[in-house]
């Protein structure tokens, strides 16, 4: 809604890459010393056709093929698509391939006089000729002219800006088709666009009225309220399209040329403060546009007092200008706009704009503030505006290639300041912002060895260099060292000018980072240890809405994910925090010392075990305590309120792919999954299964268990006898206990849960070399996402039924009794049934002579009710008569 | 409604087409203006009105609760009317043709003034004539006083006449009224009283002689029954004088009618089908044939006008008898087919027994053309009339229930297919939910409509299970069942939750795969928070209900249905596999979730039932694990295990099973005192 923006209906011009004026990139250049080949300032001409930064250059007029297409496409330009008058007196008849020659001839040397041009006039002639390869304009344009009310369909409008996904695409594509465009034609069909759109507005607006008129005309009996309502809302929408018009004009001005009518953005920014909301809206969303394409691909520095006063030629005084003004408006339109965020009418609107910005320019100066309000609101309450939020961070961390890594890092800041300020009560979805961070690995290892060996090289260099010094006459030497010191100073510059940041930097930025968001996710941990000891505020409405810990989940993920990133220093502290935090009260009853969920604990364990894994494999630390935390959650584990699928999880990191386990607990785990999966579901059933198979395989010893030998008791050490409710897995004595369940589970009703079953029991199933193809495949995520219920409804909504074996049918009651259901007929007696005919015929007899009388009354008393009409009649007649009379008298 | 009106309208319009037919026809001859019939125009006009209302008030009745599925039945509907009476018109003139029998034409009119039982109607009947004399009166007097006004009322008359016309009949208000009156007082001259004496003559001739004239007079007059007050009764050429003869002459054609004809085709008395359909291309068959479609008709259409219980269950039996008959006439059986499932959806009880049982009947004996037919539309009014749970409606479920279950039990090997379409729907509706996890996409699932369905499916594979292979369908339901038990967690679902492991139990037990169903009552014993809510909550039956409303979730009667319910799935669940081998480690986690619930627990009661149950079940665990401990085979022996316990499982000491017992008869109880 809030998004209405005609100015997104026509192809918007891309940046500053192809911006025809040549003296800004030198002057860029000249003042920030960051972009643009060198040799722009020694030949302004000829870097019209040069494109900074890494989008192909123009096409060059002479590389230009035209192919059998391009002409059909102005052929058909020529015939149907002009319906503006300009084109059409310039082009009639040139259609031709040999015009196409004399055209390319002028637009060669338009190009050479574009510099000195300040406003072309050639432009249509150009633009109508010019070849176009895709043909998009065309078929864009024509689609536009369809209807006026798709172009001023408010609502799709705001719609397409709302997915954000959906834009960035679009965007994108406009990019790819817009690099092979001239920027002229766009230009000129853009403006034609507009003129008709403006037209079409023109002319809609008469009939409108007059169908108001005719309402008007209507409703006479309260015309004098409607017409002055009527009137006040008329005016009120002429106002509104009015100003519509106008806005459509200034960004278009703004877009076919921004270096002239740069001045434009004024008059935009003054139409944001518009009483009107919409209007305003419409404002803010036009400049986000405009903003868009005409923000050049550096950043702008405003020239100091000195060089100020130092003089300069025209092209430059132009380009100064035209920068800060670019720069003031920009400066003042986010103001207003975070004026505006806090404006809850505004606020969805101004959120929007941000996050367009941010991800499109995140290059260009004050980006921090950008960053600071979008990161603000990643803890908004409306889904909408955190889910823009989010969304524009995570462009932001997947294309650093934009801002060079660096808003990256002012993000992480900001969010981990954001989660220290908020003490640990913010949506989830602020850290699920990190998960799409990317970490260069090779970037902290290989680096310092090149910077050893470039520094050896460079010692070796300079020891040759003195050795060669040494004997070398003063001029010699002078000049020598004129040529180091340009040499340096090229270095420098052309490390300054070069895209890549160095990889110092980088290794920076990225510890920088690293450290962040490890700071972030200790603290979160830290605090959920702290809060279990103190219960968080009650009065905080936003931890009850968010649960308990709302990021713990998300912290827990991506410890789990960036776990390989963790300095060893930390290790030790986190494994000792994340035992308390998976740790088990011991006494079931009572209040359990820390509140969190069961799915928490098991992604601790597992958050524990990757560590491990991925850092210590070496010190084989044995991780006892949560093998014991998982041997008691299996039995707090309920299927509706935690998430199957970290059960599972669990099982595959901690038993599935563990390595070589404690004989007493295998079987410990072995004897507790069997009987868990007697009571849950079968994708948990199935999971535990193929992780009991498991253990088995590896566990020879284990293996007993299948068999029922009264010696086995001999193997289970200190305890005899099974005891199934030990929590320590050590003390259960399951080495003295028999698969029974198996058995029950092998009449499972699901195939795969009985057949697993049924293979363990089966002699051959057991044989290590047999299933080790088998163990190798499935492992228990796996086990349990194939069975869980989507999937299997999926399966057994798409088969067919066959009816396979012999059906008989039958005559016989399947579950009512015969005997009761007979008797119901003889209960009916014919003498009764008699009586109840004759009442029927009575009924609609009587119904019948009911409605035969009181026609009869109503036509009576019709006639009584005439002699009242006769005698008014006669009245009057004797009046008429007597009126005669008295004329004739 | 607006729709149904016109339809209703339009119906009416066919069915008045004798008499329009014969306005046509008199037209030419009387053309005479006659003041005085114009009364009687009048009755005609309203009369037939009168039947539209009456039909339109039938078919809104028919069709309110089956719209609820489809549109298809209106059309349905639409095109039976239509079919009836086209078909109607030609039959009269079979029917018709012979009048060379004896007719006593000794009007005895009696007044039935004498016998007005009918207290309402007849009373306003009364004071109506009162006022009319008092009018007309007045009337007179007027005229008297003014003769003049004569003139101009006789002026004014027809005005009246036709503003009234068109007020009550909207699209036929062109109708020439005054020639229509002419052809009714023709027509009632014409008309024949029938009294007794005629009627027991006819009788008698056609019991002594099936082939003679009699019977064709008997249909006609039958049909002139049927019809009484349904149609214009200027449309029949019967009058009848006395409510016996109407009676009689019902009473006797629908007792006699299957007899006579079956003899009149010479086939025995018990009339199959293959018999019928032998002597269906013998010229007897021609020429029973149309007195036969006559008095099929007619009875369809008394059974779709007659509102009275005993009388309907009466027609029913009748047409059961013959409905072997209806073999030859396609659109009267699904005609047929439609009252009964509708009677059959909206009677009371025995009513819709019987409906039932002729349904039934038709699946048996019109089998293949007709059991298909049977099966879809008994299902679609199930689904159509299973959208709410009324208190008093738990019965009348059941009954539909099981009465599509022994429909669909006849012949499998068509009906499971059709399960199976209406179980893959089911479960396409389930999988589209668990997709989206929309609110309303929820709702479709927790209903009463898809709740019954699947539990009428799973009733139906309860009933057929040992006999028959019902594998895919068996692990379809489960999935269904377990998917919707996923769907909603939360203290509030609990009842239907228990639901869908009392229908995992029932198939359980039917089929003997063992269902894990343990964790579906779990959840519930976490939750247990100390209840101190302690005000009477009049009850929480959780059969009536599908989520419990917020208010009652910490009553104390919630508590207690929640740990009766959930003691009594758990000791269902545990008695099927009482005598397993495993029965102790299938215990094992209950127990000790149980063990904690108990400790837990603060209200005695609760404790005392709680604790039994532990006891039981621990009990009986020990016993096992005893019998267990001197066995020598292992797991892997099936043979071994499945004789395990066979003796003990056969007899019924057990003191689990007398638990269960116990259990079963406490839950029975409080449903009943509920």
């Amino acid at each position: 809604m809030e998004s209405h923006s005609p100015l997104y209906l026509f192809p918007l011009p891309r940046k500053t890459e192809e911006r025809p004026i040549g003296g800004q990139h030198s002057l860029g250049f000249y003042l920030h010393g960051i972009e643009g080949p060198l040799e722009d300032d020694v030949d302004g001409a000829s870097i019209i056709n040069e494109d900074p930064g890494d989008f192909p250059p123009e096409t060059c007029p002479d590389d230009l093929q035209i192919s059998y297409h391009d002409c059909r496409f102005i052929e058909r330009l020529t015939i149907s698509e002009i319906n503006t008058h300009t084109i059409l007196s310039l082009t009639t008849g040139e259609n031709s391939p040999e015009n196409l020659e004399i055209f390319q001839k002028l637009r060669d040397r338009r190009r050479r006089e574009r510099l000195l041009e300040a406003n072309d006039t050639e432009t249509n002639w150009c633009d109508a000729t010019s070849p176009n390869p895709s043909g998009r304009v065309r078929h864009r344009s024509r689609k536009q002219t369809v209807n006026l009310h798709e172009v001023w369909n408010w609502r799709e409008l705001g719609h397409g800006l709302k997915s954000p996904g959906l834009g960035r695409r679009g965007s994108s594509c406009r990019r790819r088709g817009r690099q092979l465009e001239p920027r002229r034609v766009r230009r000129d069909i853009v403006g034609r666009k507009w003129r008709e759109v403006r037209e079409l507005l023109q002319k809609n607006r008469p009939r409108e009225e007059m169908s108001l008129d005719r309402f008007l005309f209507t409703n006479l009996a309260d015309r004098d309220d409607d017409i002055a309502k009527v009137e006040k809302e008329l005016s009120a929408e002429e106002v509104f399209a009015r100003k519509k018009i106008k806005l459509a004009e200034v960004g278009m001005s703004l877009l076919e040329d921004p270096e002239s009518n740069i001045k434009c953005l004024k008059e935009l920014l003054h139409i944001c403060n518009e009483k009107d909301h919409n209007i305003a809206k419409l404002g803010l969303m036009s400049l986000v546009a405009v903003f868009k394409d005409i923000i050049p691909g550096y950043r702008i520095r405003l020239p100091t007092e000195k060089e100020l006063e130092m003089k300069v030629s025209k092209e430059i005084r132009q380009t100064r200008f035209y920068e800060s003004t670019l720069l003031s408006s920009y400066k003042a339109y986010l103001l207003k706009l975070i004026a505006l965020e806090e404006d809850p009418s505004f606020h969805c609107v101004a959120v929007r704009c941000m996050c367009i910005l941010l991800d499109a320019v995140p290059h260009f100066n004050f980006r921090e503030n950008l960053v600071a309000v979008v990161v603000r609101n990643l803890n908004s309450s409306d889904d909408v505006v955190r889910k823009l939020c989010c969304e524009t961070l995570r462009s932001l961390f997947t294309n650093e290639g934009k801002h060079e890594g660096q808003v990256t890092l002012e993000a992480v800041l900001l969010i981990s300041e954001l989660v220290k300020a908020h003490d640990c009560h913010l949506h989830p979805d602020i850290l699920e912002v990190f998960l799409s961070l990317k970490f260069d690995e090779d970037l902290g290892k290989a680096r310092p060895k090149e910077n050893a060996k470039v520094s050896k090289k460079k010692k070796r260099k300079k020891y040759l260099e003195q050795s060669n010094q040494l004997p070398s006459t003063d001029g010699k030497r002078r000049k020598h060292e004129l040529m180091t010191k340009t040499r340096e100073e090229l270095n420098a510059d052309m490390k300054s000018v070069s895209f890549t940041p160095d990889n110092d930097e980088r290794r920076a930025a990225q510890s920088e980072i690293l450290s962040a968001i490890f700071g972030t996710y200790f603290r979160i941990i830290r605090h959920c240890m702290d809060s279990s000891l103190s219960r968080p505020m009650l009065n905080d409405i936003s931890s009850i809405r968010l649960g308990q810990h709302p990021l713990l989940g998300p912290c827990l993920t991506g410890l789990g994910k960036f776990s390989h990133l963790i300095d060893l220093d930390f290790m030790g502290a986190l494994m000792g925090s994340l035992k308390k935090l998976a740790g088990h009260s011991g006494s079931h009853c009572g209040s359990t010392s820390n509140s969190l969920t069961v799915s928490e604990k098991l992604q601790c364990c597992i958050v524990a075990f990757r560590v491990m894994r991925n850092n210590l494999d070496a010190l084989n630390v044995d991780l006892q305590e949560f093998y014991v935390q998982l041997y008691n959650l299996l039995l707090e584990y309920r299927p509706f309120r935690d998430r199957g699928d970290v059960l599972a999880e669990a099982l595959k990191t901690m038993l599935w792919e563990g390595k070589q386990h404690d004989m007493h607990r295998a079987a410990a785990f072995v004897k507790r999954l069997a009987t868990f999966s007697l009571s849950f579901g079968s994708p948990e059933a199935l999971a535990a299964l193929v992780t009991i198979k498991h253990l088995l395989l590896r566990n020879s010893k284990c293996r007993g268990l299948l068999e029922n030998d009264p010696g086995g008791g001999s193997l289970s050490g200190l305890v005899v006898k099974y005891r199934p409710d030990a929590s320590d897995p050590h003390l259960s004595g399951a080495l003295a206990s028999v698969l029974w369940e198996l058995s029950l589970l092998s009449k499972h009703y699901n195939p795969s849960v009985s057949s697993a079953a049924s293979s363990m029991l089966s002699t051959e199933g057991m044989n290590p070399s047999q299933t080790q193809a088998f163990l190798s495949t499935v492992s228990p995520t796996k086990a349990f996402e194939d069975l869980t219920t989507e999937q299997e409804l999926f399966k057994a909504a798409n088969k067919k039924f066959s009816p396979s074996r012999k059906i008989k049918s039958g005559n016989e009651f399947v579950l009512m009794n015969a005997e009761d259901v007979r008797k119901i007929e003889s209960v009916v007696d014919e003498d009764v049934v008699e009586g109840k005919f004759e009442e029927h015929f009575k009924l609609l007899k009587d119904f019948d002579e009911n409605e035969r009388l009181r026609l009869e009354l109503d036509r009576t008393s019709a006639a009584i009710r005439l002699y009242g009409e006769y005698r008014q009649q006669k009245k009057l007649k004797r009046k008429a008569k007597e009126d005669k009379k008295r004329k004739c008298l | 409604m607006g729709k149904l009106g016109k339809k209703a309208r339009k119906f009416a319009k066919k069915k008045l087409q004798c008499v329009m037919r014969n306005n046509r026809k008199f037209k030419s001859r009387f053309k005479h203006k006659a003041a005085s019939v114009n009364k009687k125009c009048r009755i005609g006009k309203s009369d037939s009105l009168s039947s539209e209302q009456h039909f339109e008030e039938k078919s809104v009745d028919n069709t309110i609760d089956a719209a609820a599925f489809s549109n298809c039945l209106d059309n349905i509907y639409g095109e039976d009317d239509v079919d009836l009476m086209e078909n109607g018109s030609e039959d009269e003139s079979i029917v018709l043709q012979d009048s060379d029998c004896p007719y006593i034409s000794d009007v005895e009119l009696d007044n039935d003034k004498d016998s007005s039982e009918h207290a309402a109607l007849s009373e306003n009947n009364k004071d109506i004539h009162i006022k009319i004399v008092e009018k007309k009166q007045k009337l007179d007097r007027l005229l008297k006083k003014v003769p003049k006004f004569s003139k101009f009322l006789e002026s004014r008359r027809a005005d009246l006449q036709k503003s009234k016309n068109e007020d009550d009949s909207d699209d036929e208000g062109d109708t020439n009224y005054l020639n229509g009156v002419s052809t009714s007082e023709e027509h009632l001259n014409n008309r024949r009283v029938i009294n007794s004496c005629t009627v027991d003559l006819w009788c008698w001739l056609v019991i002594e002689q099936p082939e003679g004239p009699a019977l064709s007079n008997l249909l006609n007059v039958f049909q002139a029954a049927c019809f009484y007050g349904f149609d214009s009764d200027e449309g029949q050429l019967h009058e009848f004088s006395d409510k016996k003869v109407f009676s009689k002459v019902l009473m006797f054609v629908l007792s006699e009618a299957d007899g006579i004809f079956c003899k009149l085709l010479g086939v025995a008395d018990s009339c199959s089908k293959a018999s019928i359909l032998k002597s269906m291309n013998t010229s007897e068959w021609e020429n029973v044939r149309p007195f036969l479609r006559s008095y099929l008709k007619s009875c369809l259409l008394l059974l779709n006008q007659v509102t009275d219980g005993q009388i309907l269950i009466f027609i029913l039996s009748r047409i059961k008898s013959s409905i072997a008959f209806f073999a030859a006439f396609p659109s009267l059986t699904e005609f047929l087919i439609k009252i009964l499932v509708h009677l059959w959806v909206t009677g009371e009880e025995s009513l819709a027994l019987c409906s039932f049982l002729v349904v039934r009947e038709i699946a048996l004996k019109l089998h293949s053309n007709w059991y298909d037919s049977c099966l879809m539309k008994t299902y679609k009014a199930f689904i159509g009339h299973s959208k709410f749970f009324e208190p008093g409606n738990h019965k009348k479920m059941d009954f539909l229930q099981n009465s599509i279950v022994e429909l669909y039990s006849l012949d499998l090997q068509i009906s499971c297919q059709k399960v199976f379409v209406s179980l893959q729907q089911l479960a396409n509706i389930l999988s589209q939910t668990i997709k989206t996890m929309k609110k309303d996409e929820l709702k479709k699932i927790h209903n009463w409509q898809y709740i019954n369905c699947i539990s009428l499916w799973v009733k139906f594979i309860v009933c057929n299970i040992k006999d028959h292979d019902l594998q895919r369908l068996l692990s379809l339901s489960i999935l269904i069942i377990n998917g919707i038990a996923h769907l909603f967690p939360g203290l509030r679902y609990l009842p239907l939750r228990f639901k869908c492991v009392q229908m995992l139990n029932q198939l359980s037990f039917s089929s003997g795969v063992f269902i894990p169903v343990a964790s579906f009552i779990f959840d519930f014993l976490d939750h247990n928070e100390n209840i101190t809510d302690t005000t009477r909550v009049k009850s929480c039956d959780f059969s009536s209900v599908l989520k419990v409303p917020k208010h009652l979730l910490k009553s104390c009667k919630f508590q207690e249905e929640c740990i009766f319910s959930a003691i009594e799935l758990l000791s269902a669940h545990f008695s099927q596999w009482r005598y397993h081998i495993s029965f102790p480690e299938l215990s094992t986690i209950p127990l000790i979730l149980f063990k904690r619930f108990h400790e837990k627990l603060n209200n005695e009661a609760f404790r005392r039932q709680v604790k039994r149950f532990i006891d039981q079940v621990e009990q009986n665990k020990e016993y096992i694990e005893r019998k267990r401990d001197v066995l020598s085979f292992s797991p892997g022996d099936h043979a071994a295990i499945d004789s395990f316990l066979q003796m003990e499982k056969s007899g019924c000491d057990c003191s689990f099973s007398k638990y269960y017992d116990s259990i079963q008869e406490n839950s029975r109880s409080r449903i009943a005192q509920t």
